[in-house]
């Protein structure tokens, strides 16, 4: 049905816009690269052909005149939802624009500023396009090139977006939540068992860190041992079953 | 979704200009080459290391040898690094201060850096406080807590793409190495506290409201406008002028006698309620208290008018005067203030009644001022209008002025009121107490009963003032 092919498309389109933001976060640091400004030009493309799917899904959908209220107004959520992502990506895309201008890779005398971060963005990347490792392939002029296409896309985002408000009428100040406050809690229960447990921040909760980090190891340890153990086990039984025949 | 149509911003969002931001810049920049900039180390927590760690005195050792300027110079400008946002403190987030000691900073990303085009939007502080929800697991400090329940409200119409986003980035999060989360981390944080200080935090983008009209745009002056300012400064060039030696000599005096008055330069008896959250100050200079503080009673002796602007004041010199039985030149005064400042409806029926009352050959509280400005008065009051006791008043103002207020200083009332006053003692509140006090605000006394009580005074002075029936006086000797 419709309804669900946009939801999962909207669905990719903020996995996308959220990857875009960490990548941007990381301009201008040390952890800044060639590889860095070749995954935010991928993580861009992947966006605006998402919205562009979205915006023609959704501007069919709201022209249509025969549809139910309810359902008019699941649709306005969407639309909501899909324009606010679109916000957020515009104003970073246009960030990006002004932060690598500020910072290009290849002058000696513009230093990248020493933030503490210094690992790859590779994983987040990853995660933007939905493949299990990234291929860079492009030369190691990439970032000067990339702004100038830069530019344009943003102009075309900015376009769409004004295109899109002129056709379709929607209030956005009239839909209402689904969720209620603490919503983000319940959805991530799943997720959050994961084994490192509560990150520490600077110096003032190192305790369950570590107590978090010690159980991972310790749980693979075990697993480890008893694993050799009943290798061992087997050994000797097979063993004992030789020498008894 | 913002509203965006044809025409762009629409002025409301004009923040001041912050000249010195490129400049800082420039400076972070130049801190970081490797070899005359600043020197990270590592800092260890417990199983993980990040690098990029520098000292508050390494920092200031700097820019002392950078800039040349004097340690004191070094240290303001090393805080205004850290109020701004691009070095953030990592002991003790919430104080945004460079101590000049081994305590640890860390430069901020330049995503994060403030810049004068891109404010920080509600939308972000809700995802971000939705993603500190997620890691705390509900447990957000008070503050983060009262934002979070008012963006809820606000923002509900986006809310659902908050959860979405704010899930969607922390698990982006997730896949990242441990010191690069906890980097990434301490730098959200950090560039939160900046743009929504908690209290008594002092962060630099603290500036007020926004302003109406872009600072940025050039205005162009037209020629109308140009020939009006030249007729004003030709007029201004022909006015009369004090000499400058005498009005530095009124300034010197007023800030001689004031400076002991005025919260900027004195510290507040008993504390500054908008600095300690307490207001014992408010409570004790209203205007139906007993006792009054000594500095509000040294300040009537100032100047009549101060003594006249104080309800408390001019209730007491009321007192006085009805001791002395020369009540009507305060009473004529009065009126004509409530004239001046009254309805204009009213105006012809109030002016009525004062004719009748003060300045009718014979009237019961007849005021005694000069045949010219009585003249003018009562033809004045054939077509009455806001100002058309201004005359007699001030002839009236200069009366007591000039007599009746130096009688009042050296009379037992007055004196009696300067012993009696008391003298608080002033406040010392530890941090804990302060965070208290600004928990306990109370929303203090509600106009309407402060508008009650006015009235009930109003009530009894119009009965006190009622002309004396001199014939039931005389019965009522009569019958004794």
């Amino acid at each position: 049905m419709g309804k669900d092919e946009c939801k999962t498309m909207l669905d990719a389109l903020n996995k996308v816009t959220a990857c875009y933001r960490h990548l941007v976060i990381a301009l201008g640091s040390t952890s800044d690269s060639q590889n860095l400004r070749e995954e935010l030009r991928k993580t861009r493309r992947k966006a605006q052909e998402l919205a562009a799917a979205n915006r023609t899904k959704l501007t069919a959908l709201l022209k249509d005149k025969t549809i139910s209220k309810d359902d008019r107004a699941e649709y306005e959520r969407l639309w909501v939802l899909f324009s606010s992502n679109m916000d957020l990506l515009e104003v970073d895309m246009k960030r990006s624009l002004e932060i690598g201008q500020d910072f290009p890779l290849k002058l000696p005398t513009r230093h990248l500023i020493a933030t503490g971060m210094t690992g790859s963005t590779t994983t987040v990347a990853a995660r933007a396009m939905s493949v299990q490792n990234m291929k860079y392939e492009a030369d190691s002029n990439v970032d000067t090139a990339d702004l100038r296409e830069l530019r344009t896309e943003i102009t075309q985002v900015s376009q769409m977006m004004e295109e899109m408000e002129m056709k379709v009428q929607v209030a956005p100040w009239a839909v209402e939540a689904k969720q209620e406050p603490g919503a983000e809690l319940k959805s991530n229960m799943s997720v959050g068992n994961s084994s490192v447990g509560v990150i520490s921040i600077c110096e003032e909760e190192p305790k369950e860190d570590e107590g978090g980090e010690r159980e991972a190891g310790s749980g693979s340890f075990c697993a480890i041992l008893i694993f050799m153990v009943i290798l061992f086990v087997a050994g000797v039984l097979g063993y004992l079953v030789v020498s008894m025949s | 979704m913002t509203i965006r149509t044809i025409r762009p911003n629409r002025g409301q969002h004009y923040r001041p200009r912050m000249h010195c931001i490129k400049k800082l810049e420039a400076y972070m920049v130049e801190m970081q080459d490797p070899k005359s900039g600043l020197k990270g180390t590592e800092q260890k927590l417990n199983v993980t290391t990040i690098p990029h760690v520098i000292t508050g005195q390494d920092i200031i050792a700097w820019l002392l040898n950078k800039m040349k300027v004097t340690k004191e110079e070094a240290e303001a400008y090393g805080t205004m690094l850290v109020a701004y946002g691009y070095i953030y403190p990592l002991q003790n987030h919430r104080k945004l201060v460079m101590c000049n000691d081994g305590s640890l900073y860390r430069f901020q990303t330049p995503y994060f850096w403030p810049t004068e085009k891109w404010v920080a939007e509600d939308c972000d502080y809700a995802i971000y406080l939705a993603k500190r929800n997620i890691r705390k697991k509900g447990v957000l400090e008070p503050f983060e807590q009262e934002h979070y329940t008012h963006l809820h409200t606000w923002l509900n119409h986006k809310w659902d793409f908050i959860v979405m986003q704010a899930t969607e980035q922390y698990k982006a999060g997730k896949d990242r190495k441990k010191p690069d989360r906890v980097v990434l981390d301490c730098q959200e944080r950090a560039y939160w506290i900046v743009n929504r200080p908690p209290r008594r935090t002092h962060s630099a983008l603290d500036y007020g409201t926004d302003r109406l009209i872009d600072p940025t745009i050039e205005e162009k002056i037209s020629f109308d406008q140009h020939r009006r300012m030249n007729i004003f400064y030709q007029q201004a060039i022909m006015r009369s002028k004090v000499k400058s030696s005498v009005s530095l000599g009124a300034l010197v005096k007023f800030v001689n006698t004031y400076k002991s008055h005025d919260p900027f330069l004195a510290p507040c008896l008993p504390s500054n309620p908008w600095v300690t959250d307490n207001d014992t100050y408010w409570t004790l200079n209203i205007r139906r208290v007993d006792q009054c503080t000594k500095m509000r009673v040294e300040r009537w002796s100032f100047s009549f008018f101060e003594l006249l602007s104080d309800q408390r004041g001019r209730d007491d010199f009321k007192s006085f005067l009805k001791k002395e039985f020369s009540g009507e030149n305060l009473a004529f005064w009065e009126a004509a203030e409530e004239l001046k400042w009254g309805s204009a409806s009213a105006i012809a029926t109030k002016a009525a009644v004062i004719f009748k009352t003060f300045l009718a050959p014979g009237a019961p509280r007849w005021i005694n001022i000069d045949g010219r400005t009585m003249g003018l008065t009562v033809k004045g009051l054939d077509h009455p209008h806001r100002y058309v006791l201004d005359g007699a008043q001030t002839h009236v103002f200069l009366l007591m002025k000039k007599d009746t207020f130096f009688r009042y200083l050296k009379s037992p009332v007055y004196k009696e009121m300067q012993n009696r006053a008391l003298n608080p003692e002033p406040h010392n509140f530890s941090e804990a107490q302060l965070e208290q006090n600004s928990r306990n605000r109370s929303l203090g006394v509600h106009p309407i009963t402060v508008w009650q009580q006015e009235e009930e005074e109003r009530a009894k002075a119009a009965i006190a003032s009622a002309p004396v029936d001199v014939k039931a006086m005389m019965s009522k000797i009569d019958r004794k």
